[in-house]
């Protein structure tokens, strides 16, 4: 939502939430560096900044991936989720620490160059205690380079969200890339076993969240058509007209809060069908930003307002109010018997359609 | 990796970052305001906060600069793509 790009769209939630952000992480570096220090006097100074900030970087990661499921299963973690990307440029910063520490500590005054080091460097896959983990940590590195250098809304809109997105994605590999990095090196020269339990229990963590909350979503994505729903020829049209003319009874009007959404499946995507004032209108759910769950926002002051980054949209336009230009797909919608029934054809991004008033309606239909 | 390999795999990695790196300092410069009309304004904040996308991503972003685009490609889904044939299909 902006007429040109700056460095970065401040206001006073982001200020807040970075300046907790930094501050949580000092506190965690503090804390981390007292510990060892307290329980492994003889560890360098190197090593154990080293250390702390990969240890910060990974909790971090484990932070930015829960945030998304977590928000899911229960929108109090909202909030969260608002600034996420600074979340993930100060974990690929703490990232970046502890891999400027590792090669200066291990491969910065050797035969060869630092990179062909890191890259030649323990090449025995046939074994645990020698598996070439470092490489594991630099291709994580390599994938979290990208993330952040991508983070900014011009890549958003170059990208398109879709790709974008998708590009985000790799985010679980270089999880992944980062667990066995983690399982492989540092563990290793662990005897305690709660470095091992504390590792096991975030993956653990990250991998249930992602099943119950996608265990929750499946039914929104069941298409309707398909799932047997009623489907009704509209009052007025001529019964020899063609079946794309036919309306898809989605869910009882009265089954969606005020101002609120219910989210369905229509034409391969959801649909984020809203109440609110006594009218009912149905958008795309994928907002024009980082395509976020519309369906999971508000209605505030008139507009759809999406839950992640509070872009707006007018719900029987899909448009952004002036002076914004972002637009979705809309969807005709009208009330009958008390059901809301949708025509599952998208209409283009931004088309301006006549919302179902719901009183009316219910008493012409019952 | 043998040292041989891995000599010649970050040779290539330097030179597709350092190619990138020149490339994203002349584009953010000059080609940006051409592939993205809201960045014609960019603050240098901006400018720099873009800089190390262009030079990882630098071959796209080349691509569209030479190719004379001057929007950000349109987003591509289900809703839209149908909404778009069903736009033509109603406009033929
Ligand atoms: S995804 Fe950012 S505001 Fe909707």
């Amino acid at each position: 939502m902006a007429h040109s790009y700056r460095a970065v769209g401040w206001n006073r939630t982001k200020k807040v939430y970075d300046r907790t952000l930094v501050l949580g992480v000092l506190l965690f570096l503090a804390l981390f560096v007292g510990a060892t220090a307290t329980t492994n006097p003889d560890m360098s100074a190197e090593i154990m900044l080293m250390r702390a900030f990969g240890t910060g970087a990974f909790v971090l990661l484990h932070v930015v991936l829960v945030i998304g499921p977590l928000c899911r299963l229960d929108r109090r973690w909202l909030p969260l989720l608002y600034n996420r990307r600074h979340l993930g440029v100060a974990m690929f910063v703490l990232g970046l620490l502890h891999a400027v520490l590792a090669v200066v500590v291990y491969h910065a005054f050797g035969d060869v160059d630092p990179l062909t080091s890191i890259l030649s460097a323990n090449a025995r896959i046939d074994s645990l205690s020698q598996f070439p983990f470092q490489p594991l940590g630099l291709a994580a590195f390599g994938i979290l380079l990208l993330m952040a250098a991508t983070s900014h809304d011009f890549w958003l809109a170059n990208l398109t969200p879709p790709v974008w997105k998708a590009l985000h994605m790799l985010v679980y590999v270089a999880y992944g890339l980062l667990v066995m990095h983690v399982a492989l090196g540092a563990l290793q020269a662990e005897t305690s076993a709660v470095l091992a339990g504390l590792t096991g229990a975030g993956l653990l963590l990250v991998t249930l969240l992602h099943v119950i909350a996608a265990l929750r979503e499946a039914p929104a994505d069941v298409p309707h058509a398909a799932a047997g729903d009623r489907v009704s020829v509209p009052h007025g049209v001529a019964a020899d007209q063609s079946a794309d003319d036919c309306w898809v009874a989605v869910c009882p009007v009265d089954s969606i809060p005020e101002g609120r959404a219910h989210i369905t499946c229509l034409a391969g995507e959801r649909v984020a069908v809203f109440r609110w004032d006594g009218r009912v209108a149905a958008v795309s759910n994928a907002c024009q930003h980082q395509n976020g769950p519309l369906g999971e926002g508000r209605v505030i002051d008139g507009c759809i307002t999406c839950p992640w980054h509070g872009y707006q949209y007018l719900p029987a336009s899909g448009r952004s109010p002036p002076p914004f230009d972002e637009r979705v797909p809309t969807f005709a919608v009208r009330v009958e018997d008390g059901h809301v029934l949708i025509d599952p054809r998208p209409r283009p991004p931004g088309t301006e359609l006549e919302p179902a008033i719901i009183g009316d309606a219910v008493g012409a239909g019952s | 990796m043998s040292v041989d390999v891995a000599w010649w795999v970050s040779r290539a990695v330097l030179a597709y970052g350092l190619v990138g790196l020149l490339f994203a300092v002349l584009f953010v410069s000059l080609g940006v305001r051409r592939v993205d009309p809201l960045a014609a304004e960019g603050t240098l904040g901006f400018r720099l906060a873009i800089l190390p996308g262009c030079a990882l991503l630098w071959p796209l972003m080349a691509r569209r600069w030479l190719s004379g685009q001057r929007h950000p490609p349109q987003e591509r889904s289900a809703h839209r793509a149908a909404a778009a044939a069903q736009h033509v299909d109603d406009g033929a």
